[in-house]
């Protein structure tokens, strides 16, 4: 038998919340910490993560210590100041993030679409950009605050312990940082309007993997059969990949600047466009 | 508090509309928005919400006009609690319910606080923090009830509130919705096909069909128009003579066989005896029709409320420039019902 209170006090000021975007993007990010799929791959990344730091300081063991004086030169080709040692910073975790953005941002839509919760949403204060602002920014935040230890720590590290003559340029995080934003909302929103076309999390999931190794697919397709790299920026996940290249500078990046550009606003803007169709007040209550 | 002139929904341009030119104007109080499955009250209901844009015509929530920008703040002074699930069902209804709040404009912190408030106002304490997941029926339907509450609504849209729930859920539900009525001033509208429920809460009605409003009026009305039903029987047929004097007595809804349904005009149904003396004929029997609501809805459904249930019917707004056919049990008067002009 229920226990109802005697009365109910009036509510507090309603002009004191957060803008709806936060309050949903916080209740997403408060969510997905519940999920036991933060443990693998937290472990994962921390492992690769170690994996980095840990180079870095080899690499500051062999420059001070005379006894492994022999192993500078070999030292010398795998821990060099090029750009290319930049650029891998954040690999292999970009590959990683594909499968994390799949099964978390898979079912950011497709979780409300199924509980129906996306009309209640909009039966309060909250605007259809509101919401799509919410799911873009937790599904492009995630990737980016997992991959900012990647191009801050091995860097800092670099820096306390050699310096300008480390390993990690001094300049590299001015270089990786906006690669990391942009690749991360590629990520973001091509996981979200692939969400947005599921009923289900699983389903979305698995509209978020068949996307991205499909456009993969089809772009080795089309570049092994035409011979035309730029293709190739069909591929979200070459795109991802290649654009810490070209903002530092690789003498031969995955894809030259004009395809990479363009792919990465096609997708940004093709599945933006899908999400902002596939959420509307309109489709969410019929 | 609420009204709307020749409102007409669409779900999709090329649909025929779900709502069609509707024009009413209501009270702040318990309205019951009474029809069968598909006539329009969720339509109606989520056109006031600004979720739906209207076609045509016009509304006002409120005070705020339907479709202006500002009717987006609007939603932070209506609540509402959708016919549908609508849970997150990884989440407890603590949670949710504070989630919800934030929605609506309140403080993290107050968010929290209120959220702890309204479920003990729900009777839901003891396993806010247990995942909705869990809850029965009747558990669920609270929380939504919760989440509507949640930031003190000047006005709350419940539909199909008690859907799913057994009588003693039902009744737990729906003395709720009255103590949210009386205790916070808030104004409720009721979307059921449940005879019994509207009955039960509502003290105005609004009878919906094919997007149309049938019949509109208050509950008392409703009752009084119903208590003065009487069903005379006469030990000979009336002549024609005296069954024209029948209208001294009140309005005739029915002849049939030496029977005669009345809708009195005076409240004394004893008066009768004495007109029969009068005309020379032999009443025997004098029997009170207290219809149930389910008949006036029936009669309302099929066109002819208007005289014996003490609802008024309300006029179609002009019909679409592709609205091929009229409707046909439309009724014709031209009087906007207003059930604020009561």
């Amino acid at each position: 038998m229920p226990i109802y209170a005697p009365t109910l006090p009036p509510a507090p000021d309603l002009q004191l919340g957060q803008p709806p975007a936060l309050v949903i993007m916080r209740f997403d990010f408060a969510r997905l910490w519940r999920q036991k799929i933060g443990r693998f791959f937290g472990f994962a990344f921390l492992v690769m993560l170690l994996w980095k730091v840990a180079r870095i300081y080899i690499d500051h063991l062999l420059q001070t210590n005379q006894s492994l004086k022999p192993m500078q030169e070999f030292a010398k080709t795998i821990l060099t100041q090029g750009a290319d040692f930049q650029a891998d910073l954040l690999n292999p975790a970009l590959y990683l993030l594909w499968f994390l953005v799949a099964l978390v941002g898979g079912g950011l839509v497709a979780r409300d679409t199924l509980y129906r919760v996306r009309p209640l949403m909009y039966a309060h204060p909250v605007a259809p950009k509101d919401y799509l602002l919410a799911k873009l920014g937790f599904a492009s935040l995630l990737p980016f605050a997992i991959l900012l230890p990647f191009a801050l720590l091995p860097w800092l590290m670099s820096l306390l312990l050699a310096g300008a003559q480390g390993p990690v340029w001094v300049t590299a995080p001015l270089r990786l940082l906006p690669a990391m934003a942009i690749s991360s909302v590629l990520m973001g929103s091509l996981a979200v309007g692939a969400s947005s076309l599921a009923a289900t999390p699983r389903a979305g999931i698995g509209w978020v993997l068949g996307l991205v190794l499909g456009l993969g697919t089809l772009a080795s397709m089309i570049h092994g059969l035409t011979g035309i790299q730029s293709a190739q920026a069909l591929n979200p996940i070459v795109l991802a990949e290649v654009w810490p290249q070209l903002l530092v500078g690789v003498q031969k990046p995955l894809l030259p600047w004009l395809p990479t550009i363009l792919g990465t606003a096609l997708h940004i803007g093709l599945w933006t466009l899908v999400a902002v169709r596939r959420t509307r007040p309109s489709e969410a209550v019929t | 508090m609420i009204a709307f002139e020749n409102l007409e929904v669409r779900y999709a341009a090329t649909a025929a509309p779900a709502l069609k030119g509707l024009t009413l104007s209501l009270d702040r109080g318990i309205v019951g928005l009474l029809g069968p499955n598909g006539s329009g009250k969720s339509t109606l209901l989520k056109a006031l919400l600004g979720l739906l844009t209207p076609s045509r015509g016009s509304g006002t929530v409120l005070g705020v006009a339907l479709g202006t920008p500002e009717s987006a703040k609007l939603r932070a002074r209506i609540g509402y609690m959708p016919e549908y699930d609508a849970l997150i069902e990884d989440a407890s209804a603590y949670e949710q319910v504070a989630f919800w709040g934030e929605l609506s404009g309140l403080a993290p912190e107050a968010a929290r606080d209120r959220a702890h408030e309204v479920l003990y106002f729900v009777g839901l304490d003891e396993s806010r923090y247990r995942p909705v997941s869990g809850y029965s029926t009747g558990m669920r339907q609270r929380v939504k009830l919760a989440q509507a509450l949640v930031h003190s609504p000047e006005l709350i849209f419940l539909d199909e509130p008690t859907n799913g729930l057994d009588p003693d859920g039902r009744r737990r539900m729906l003395d709720l919705v009255l103590r949210v009525h009386a205790e916070l001033n808030t104004g409720v509208i009721l979307a059921s096909h449940l005879l019994g429920d509207v009955e039960r809460v509502a003290d105005q009605l609004v009878i919906l069909d094919q997007g149309l409003i049938k019949a509109a009026g208050s509950m008392a009305g409703l009752r009084k128009a119903l208590a003065k039903r009487v069903e005379l029987r006469f030990l000979d047929p009336l002549d024609a003579t005296q069954e024209a004097a029948l209208v001294e007595l009140g309005t005739v809804l029915e002849a049939r066989n030496g029977l005669y349904d009345l809708e009195l005009t005076g409240a004394d149904p004893a008066g009768a005896f004495r007109w029969a003396q009068a005309m020379g004929a032999t009443l025997v029997q004098v029997t009170p029709r207290h219809d149930r609501l389910d008949e006036v809805l029936l009669r309302a459904l099929h066109g002819d409320a208007v005289r014996g249930s003490g609802l008024r019917p309300t006029p179609p707004g002009p019909p679409s420039p592709d609205q091929a056919e009229p409707v046909p049990d439309s009724p014709s008067t031209s009087d906007p019902s207003s059930l604020g002009e009561r």
